[in-house]
């Protein structure tokens, strides 16, 4: 644990610039995929999450700009926001289940994005919003944090990000996660012990899409400017495929998933110069996981953790769902 | 005003022509094995680019591009029934997330070789029948709906008509008893996935004199796919083509009297709406999913 | 009720009193599951009243009918096979100590958390399935697992249990068992209705039993009547072999 921490602390340190930044995006997408993950406890997949996160960036950027909000505040009204989003989409998008479901989601959420894209006013059009503020310098005597340096962004966001992982950690393994996991395996038993699994798809969606909605508000005032495709489907890909690759049935799974492809995608493709060849590998990847690795990466450290206590393996994890 | 209906009526049906054909594709592979194609858009793409790699640097007749594009798009099918989809049988979402790996690999291939740029395709043919002056339909959209018309027809004449057409519609019907009929899913799935593949590449092929063609064109066309196969009835083929006429009215209309974020709005509006109610579709009687 | 043009439960009328058992009996086909799934909320009668305690509760949903104390358990092992059994009499007391997020992240969870695993045992225990609590509930045996669906049901705590099929799949042994615990239940205050094939056990578990056919009701009375009522015998000897 305490290596874990010095190793957060010290890691920014000994790269470069550029993978300082990738070391932010990092740590934003974790939130990100943490909470899709969350979403997907109660078995409906959704490819709105990365608008909902836009949502929460765009809530977020124009509260600053416009109104001139504190950007930290701007930034939990955008969760807020996010969430206050997923919560009117939950009446539409809960009368359907699995594939409509799945078609729902994206369709609302192109809908929205479709909207910051039509409307110049208030969301700036195809071109999106510029020079979003960054967050302010802290200034206390002889302290001085300049947030547009990677390193300290990295800090913050990190601290950020840890809060939340640990409320989204307490949340699953309290009874409200186990009545998550209920409402999966079989929502008509659960329905008859007197669960509202309408009501708990609801708030597992909107409790998701609140914590993608702050990572879109942490993205989009460090990189200053956001546009209605920084949101598009692509990402979304990248979102399911980093959840798909990592395994959902643990909640370190969907982390492990973000952090490979990342370090494989930005680090390896991109200093090996395969610029081009980026999507190629990452569908190929996702395609050899899909068919030789259904279970994730976590599978893997799963049974690597069960030789290593010698004990016999453990049981065997389900499958995850299908839509 | 009547003029501007006349040619918006025109327009209308030159894409219900080529969303028909993607559309109608996208539903017998999803009829028959129960998987959305996401690369459906991409295969299209492919075919466009068909046209591109043969008719804008060589000088191939159209026809018998069309031929190869058809072929070739139709082979890719059987390469993704046989790679991903078969092995992936058991796992609907393993089979989604699969094609989606595909559509990436697909466009990337696209832009490696071609470039990310719009290709050049030169015009098949600069004819135009006039019927007034401010109503013209250029002969190339006149192919595109006479090829969508043949090609539905024969699809059609196929599925009624032929054993294997009658295998087909077993097993989109009922997958299991199609089996125990002796049907070998197998070989449905392979036909399934040829015509559906050759159906989009042919699309592809007939419009890419007409349209910008570049690696990512496939985007907005397995969009309206989606619109029409939820609006249809998925498993529906008769819905598919209907749906695909409707849409393609409220599409060019809308985008003719206001523009085409808002008619792409409108579309998706529609197909949130028929998810809300009658998530079936309104031809549709499958529930598969 | 009506499905499309096909009456499933017609003119079905029939009270069940507090404290007792009651087995509502028939030959396949006869409407009897049907009947479940409309009281418990799972379907919506296209006509008719179900009146709990002057109260109608036809047409409210499944949750809704729980927490007015009527809890069901389904045919078949439907259960959350992949959690553990203690986790799935976890969902059992849902009602009872409503989880909530705020309670999750302050802390105050540990202590509704003891409480609720406390209730979980004494179902389980009831049942004689503490010993399998960390178990993956799709591994048990299959008689184990009907136990384990009773033992959600249980810890609902609810004042009628409605049992579809309670004893399919069970050894006589293990029907014997079951049959001595329902009575125990009832003497606790609960009143069970059950849907059954096993006749052995309704006739010797039973204070009342509803006999109907196609969907209509067909005879009542306490087991002796129902065994020797006429229409009864000739309903099983006309459609079914089930009869004891």
């Amino acid at each position: 644990m305490i290596l874990i921490a010095v190793a957060l602390v010290v890691l920014p340190h000994g790269l470069s610039f550029s993978q300082q930044e990738i070391l932010v995006y990092l740590v934003i997408n974790i939130l990100l995929v943490v909470s899709y993950r969350l979403m997907t406890l109660t078995g409906e997949w959704s490819l709105g999450h990365v608008v909902i996160m836009g949502v929460g960036a765009y809530t977020s950027a124009l509260l600053t700009k416009r109104l001139g909000f504190y950007v930290p505040v701007s930034m939990i009204m955008g969760a807020l926001m996010a969430a206050f989003v997923a919560f009117l989409l939950s009446f539409p998008l809960f009368r359907m289940k699995g594939f409509y479901f799945l078609i729902g989601s994206f369709a609302s959420a192109e809908i929205i994005r479709l909207l910051w894209k039509r409307f110049r006013e208030p969301f700036g059009g195809p071109k999106g919003l510029k020079r979003i503020d960054g967050l302010p310098n802290i200034d206390i005597g002889p302290i001085h944090i300049d947030f547009f340096e990677p390193t300290a962004y990295y800090y913050f966001a990190l601290i950020v990000v840890l809060v939340c992982l640990w409320v989204l950690w307490r949340i699953e393994k309290s009874l409200v996660g186990l009545t998550f996991h209920a409402v999966h395996w079989q929502d008509k038993l659960a329905q008859a012990s007197g669960v509202d699994v309408r009501r708990y798809r609801t708030l597992a969606f909107v409790l998701a899409s609140g914590f993608a909605g702050l990572s879109g508000a942490l993205l989009a005032h460090y990189i200053g400017t956001i546009n209605p495709n920084s949101f598009d489907v692509e990402v979304m890909v990248f979102v399911l495929t980093w959840a798909i690759v990592g395994g959902t049935s643990t909640f370190y799974g969907p982390i492990l998933g973000c952090i490979v492809l990342t370090i494989l995608n930005e680090i390896v493709l991109r200093e090996l110069g395969f610029e081009q060849m980026r999507p190629l590998i990452y569908g190929a990847i996702m395609i050899v996981s899909i068919l030789f690795m259904p279970d994730g990466l976590e599978s893997l450290v799963k049974r690597a953790l069960a030789r290593w206590k010698s004990a016999p393996p453990p049981p065997n994890q389900p499958e995850e769902a299908k839509p | 005003m009547f003029d501007l209906l006349a040619q918006t009526v025109l327009n209308a049906c030159y894409s219900a022509s080529y969303i028909s054909l993607v559309a109608v594709g996208l539903v017998l592979i999803f009829g028959v094995m129960g998987i959305v194609n996401f690369a459906h858009g991409e295969l299209f793409m492919v075919g466009a680019y068909v046209v591109v790699a043969l008719y804008s640097n060589y000088d191939i007749p159209y026809v018998l591009v069309a031929a190869i594009g058809l072929v070739f798009v139709g082979c890719i099918g059987l390469l993704m029934e046989r790679t991903m989809f078969r092995p992936l049988r058991d796992n609907p979402l393993g089979g989604l997330v699969a094609s989606i790996g595909f559509l990436m690999i697909l466009q990337a291939l696209a832009s490696i070789t071609f470039g990310v740029r719009m290709a050049f395709v030169p015009p098949v043919t600069q004819d135009v029948i006039e019927f007034t002056d401010k109503i013209r339909l250029p002969l190339q959209r006149l192919y595109v709906i006479l090829a969508a018309v043949g090609f539905l027809t024969a699809l059609w004449l196929f599925l009624t008509r032929t054993r294997f057409g009658w295998a087909l519609r077993a097993s989109a019907q009922d997958p299991e008893a199609a089996a125990l009929q002796g049907i070998s899913i197998t070989q449905t799935a392979k036909i399934a996935m040829f015509i559906g593949a050759a159906l989009a590449g042919v699309a592809g092929v007939l419009t890419a004199p007409l349209i910008s063609v570049n690696p990512h064109m496939g985007h907005s066309v397995i969009i309206a796919a989606f619109i029409v196969v939820i609006v249809g009835g998925v498993g529906s083929l008769e819905g598919a083509v209907v749906a695909s006429i409707a849409y393609a009215f409220v599409h060019t209309f809308v985008t003719t009297f206001f523009d085409g974020v808002i008619a792409d709005i409108t579309g998706l509006l529609l197909m949130l709406l028929v998810l809300i109610v009658k998530p079936t579709g309104l031809f549709g009687t499958a529930d598969r999913a | 009720m009506r499905f499309g043009g096909l009456t499933a439960v017609d003119k079905l009328n029939f009270n069940v009193q507090k404290g007792t058992i009651h087995g509502l009996i028939g030959p396949n086909g006869a409407g009897k599951t049907t009947t479940f799934n409309m009281i418990s909320g799972f379907y919506r009668p296209t006509e008719g009243e179900i009146v709990l305690r002057d109260e109608s509760i036809a047409g409210l949903q499944m949750h809704e009918v729980a927490h007015r104390g009527v809890v069901r358990t389904f045919q078949h092992s439907t259960l959350f096979a992949e959690m553990s059994v203690l986790e799935n009499v976890l969902v059992g007391t849902h009602m009872e100590f409503r989880p909530s997020i705020w309670s999750a992240l302050s802390g105050r969870d540990a202590q509704q958390r003891r409480g609720a695993e406390a209730k979980a045992q004494e179902a389980l225990d009831f049942f004689g399935l503490l010993g399998f609590q960390h178990n993956l509930a799709g591994d048990l045996p299959h008689g184990h697992q009907r136990a384990l669906g009773m033992a959600v049901a249980l810890a609902c705590r609810p004042d009628i249990m409605l049992l579809d099929e309670p004893f399919t799949g069970m050894n006589p042994e293990e029907t014997k068992h079951m049959m001595k615990l329902m009575g125990r239940l009832r003497d606790s205050g609960v009143t069970v209705l059950l849907v059954e094939h096993d006749m052995f056990a309704i006739m010797g578990l039973c204070d009342t039993i509803t006999c109907m056919s196609f969907g209509k009701f067909l005879a009542e009375g306490g087991p002796k009547e129902i065994r020797n009522h006429p229409d009864v015998i000739q309903a099983y000897l006309g459609g079914a072999r089930h009869v004891a």
